[in-house]
């Protein structure tokens, strides 16, 4: 088990005042943390579109992380749901 | 490349974009042509009156986007370019300013086209999001461009018009 603590951003910033959830994910790929949330989001927040998950991308301070990537050892990753900058 | 692009967010608490700011950044005595995209918020978005609009960014990553994306205009426009993009964050209100894209160049052609194809790459690319606020109290996030499979490709994994 590997924790991870998820950065909050565009819609998914409205599941927690603090812009970040802890989880725990069973596994060391961005793959295996979009499992993770795929379990967690309809029972912490059955109200919030989880589909959503699957056009939301991942990404560390640096770059968008890809599934088969792994997990970056700080445990700090952010979720991209679908952009609209400009 | 003449300089390496400038790129910068703007929290709205702390000031205004200032489009002459771009001007001046990608300015040069060699160069004859100045291109400025200036993206505004309006009053209105799919048939709702919109009152204001909140810009949310991962901001290491924009930054380091813009970068990426700007360095891909060089190779397509450059070497003799400078590039400018500015992005705010924070509560905006009808009018205010959210993003300035300028590219200066010898020549209006590139100036044009690498303006174009920036403003492009950073509204469907770079982890920004837009939350809007209507008159009637409601908010809603904006649908946008998935960054699921974007690679280094642009990004249109999405599935909406192109209104945006």
């Amino acid at each position: 088990m590997k924790q991870v603590t998820l950065q909050l951003f565009g819609a998914f910033s409205d599941l927690d005042e603090r812009r970040e959830i802890t989880l725990e994910v069973s596994g060391a790929t961005v793959a295996d943390l979009r499992q993770a949330l795929r379990e967690l989001l309809p029972v912490r927040w059955p109200g919030f579109r989880a589909g959503l998950l699957d056009y939301s991308a991942f990404a560390d301070q640096q770059r968008v992380l890809r599934d088969h990537d792994m997990l970056p050892e700080d445990g700090r990753v952010a979720i991209l749901p679908p952009v609209s900058g400009g | 490349m003449d300089a390496k692009p400038i790129a910068k967010v703007v929290d709205r608490a702390h000031g205004a974009i200032d489009p002459a700011e771009g001007i001046a950044a990608v300015s040069d005595p060699g160069f004859g042509g100045i291109d400025v995209f200036i993206g505004k918020v309006r009053d209105v978005n799919v048939g709702r009156v919109v009152t204001g609009i909140t810009y949310d960014l991962f901001e290491p990553l924009v930054l380091n986007e813009i970068q990426r994306l700007a360095a891909e205009v060089e190779a397509a426009f450059g070497p003799r370019l400078k590039l400018y993009v500015a992005h705010a964050r924070g509560r905006l209100g009808i009018g205010d300013v959210a993003v300035v894209v300028a590219a200066g160049s010898p020549h209006r052609d590139e100036a044009f086209r690498a303006c174009r194809q920036l403003i492009e790459a950073v509204k469907h690319q770079c982890p920004i999001w837009k939350q809007e606020h209507y008159e009637d109290g409601d908010s809603a996030w904006s649908e946008g461009c998935s960054l699921c499979h974007a690679d280094s490709t642009p990004a249109h994994g999405h599935d909406h018009e192109h209104g945006h």
